[in-house]
């Protein structure tokens, strides 16, 4: 990463830092990690299977939204200001400024997740320490997916209102009718779609596979069933590869599209 | 970089062709301007020379020889876009950090860049509370960081105020005493006139002129107007001196006034006027002479094509 891309990425951390939605995003993910982890405490011993699943609900819903708002005018936004083009006319290549922003977003996350589980280890006490610091990579996998999610629909959007709109619907597709279209299909074709295409359809959706993994780690594999999947976990080494496709996928694209834009009106 | 040559850039988008085989010229120490109606293709250059949209067919020479708009090339530039904002969230003085660093200038240069645009003030202050002059001042302020070779500046008069524009004379003038280059894009003609070198008129994508202003007032040959003020009797009955006028030729244009005349005369015909003034030495007390203005100049170029009229076109060349 040259010296412009390391700039920009400080500069993004910077932005982020200072926009209000951030903050107060972070607060809200803070406040309710908290207010789980307090109220599972209180339960005594069962403080553990009651935080974790909570946790992960609360992850699966809101951190997609967070990283996609993150992403979401990372490219419009430069055009809509007049910026990209001064961005561009400094002596960095395309690409870098789209991963340099990625970073930035993601370093923003990181620190905003980071906030949320560490005020929720605070209340939550010593015991569930390991539990929450398990929580963070994969917290963070998904948010990654969505910034990467949020960049492409900047790039691909000319005004920065459209982005919001658009990963608004995104995210509402993710985590509420995804799971729903799954359930219509299994009923509309009375089971004749076998049970593991669905389940690896639930695994292809970064928020689906989010929930089924935190969920097995925390309550164990026997969850699933209770979930209604027949199928265990996928590989670690496939798991890894859908994560590491949603976040570098929709980035690398945008980096692409980015790259051999010609005309940057 | 001592010299950037653009030759024959062409660029069309779908159906229109927004340069036609433009071809100018920079050199150190230079102030060109580009003006033309709106369309006319004037920001499309300025984006083809930073590389943010590629030419259907463009050469690019830099001192001489051919060059790229690469890192190397950009890294001798600053750049102030039309109408720019910032992230409203972070200071005046932050987003200037972020352009030094990545330029490579130093960081402490960014306290003097912020004065020098008259920030200094403001620096700390969120941008969302700056005024549009501020935010164009701050753009300024970006673009010289690091004294770059060449300043690209798209419309830079827009939203200053009388203290922002005595930032960008400042600019102005101090890049042409350091040998830099500057190209720029505005339609304020009569504001930039006597601050640029040369002027590069576009139309539809075609240059139609590209000189320095006085060739290209010449080339218009556009009448000047002299304005004569009368003493004693000739104050009050100018018709001896209209009567001259008459015989050499020259009444067509009259403007009487209170105490004095005003003709409008062509260029070539201005010594046959001073010629008339000499019969009338004791009553003539005052003569001003006035050249038409540059944005007559410039609406007269473009009817015309940027043809001017054929006598003067001649003696120009």
């Amino acid at each position: 990463m040259g010296a412009v891309a390391r700039a920009l990425v400080g500069h993004e951390l910077l932005e982020r830092a200072r926009d209000r939605w951030v903050l107060v995003v972070s607060l809200l993910f803070g406040l309710l990690a908290s207010g789980t982890s307090l109220y599972a405490a209180s339960a005594g011993g069962a403080a553990d299977a009651l935080t974790g699943p909570s946790l992960v609900t609360l992850v699966s819903l809101l951190v997609p939204l967070v990283g996609g708002v993150l992403g979401h005018d990372a490219i419009v936004g430069e055009r809509e200001r007049n910026t990209l083009g001064l961005l561009l006319s400094l002596p960095v290549a395309r690409a870098e400024v789209v991963f340099a922003k990625f970073t930035g977003r993601v370093l923003a996350l990181a620190i905003a997740i980071g906030i949320g589980l560490g005020a929720a280890a605070l209340v939550g006490g010593a015991g569930q320490f390991a539990m929450l610091s398990g929580l963070f990579v994969p917290t963070l996998l998904l948010g990654a997916a969505f910034v990467s999610l949020g960049i492409l629909i900047s790039t691909i959007t000319s005004r920065q209102v459209t982005a919001a709109s658009l990963i608004v619907a995104i995210w509402f597709l993710f985590v509420f009718f995804y799971d729903l279209g799954l359930l219509g299909l299994l009923i509309a074709t009375d089971g004749a779609v076998a049970q593991e295409a669905i389940a690896q359809l639930v695994y292809a959706n970064p928020a689906g596979l989010f929930r089924v993994e935190m969920m097995a780690a925390f309550a164990g594999p026997e969850v699933l069933e209770g979930l209604g999947m027949t199928v265990g976990l996928p590989a670690k080494w496939v798991s890894m590869s859908i994560w590491a496709a949603w976040i570098v996928v929709p980035v690398g694209l945008s980096a692409l599209l980015l790259t051999y834009s010609r005309r940057l009106r | 970089m001592k010299r950037i040559e653009l030759q024959d850039v062409s660029v069309r988008f779908g159906d229109l062709q927004a340069l036609d085989k433009v071809t100018t010229q920079l050199q150190s120490g230079e102030i060109l301007m580009l003006v033309g109606p709106n369309g006319a293709g004037k920001s499309t250059l300025l984006k083809v020379l930073l590389g943010l949209i590629e030419a259907d067919a463009c050469t690019l020479k830099v001192d001489g020889q051919p060059a790229r708009v690469d890192k190397k090339f950009k890294s001798h530039l600053g750049y102030l876009p039309e109408s720019v904002a910032f992230s409203e969230s972070l200071s005046g003085k932050q987003v200037m950090r972020f352009f030094a660093r990545a330029r490579g200038v130093a960081v402490s240069e960014v306290d003097a860049v912020l004065k020098r645009v008259g920030l200094a003030h403001a620096a700390k202050r969120a941008i969302r509370g700056y005024s549009r002059g501020m935010r164009q001042r701050l753009g300024l302020g970006i673009a010289i960081l690091g004294d770059p070779d060449l300043l690209v500046l798209d419309e830079p008069t827009g939203g200053l105020d009388q203290e922002g524009l005595s930032v960008l004379w400042d600019v102005l003038e101090n890049s042409r005493k350091r040998g830099r280059m500057v190209i720029l894009s505005s339609h304020d003609l009569t504001l930039l006139e006597k601050r640029v070198d040369r002027i590069c008129l576009l139309a539809e994508g075609r240059v139609l002129a590209d000189d320095t202003p006085d060739v290209l007032r010449r080339q218009a040959a556009l009448p000047v107007r002299v304005s004569f003020d009368f003493a004693g009797a000739m104050a009050d009955d100018t018709s001896p001196f209209t009567h001259a006028l008459s015989l050499a030729g020259l009444a067509a244009d009259l403007t009487p006034r209170v105490g004095g005349l005003g003709v409008n005369v062509p260029p070539d015909q201005l010594l046959k006027l001073l010629d008339v003034r000499g019969q009338f030495n004791g009553a003539v007390q005052g003569v001003r002479v006035q050249e038409p203005g540059l944005d007559a100049v410039y609406d007269h170029l473009l009817a015309t094509g940027g043809a001017g009229s054929p006598a003067a076109t001649a003696e120009v060349n």
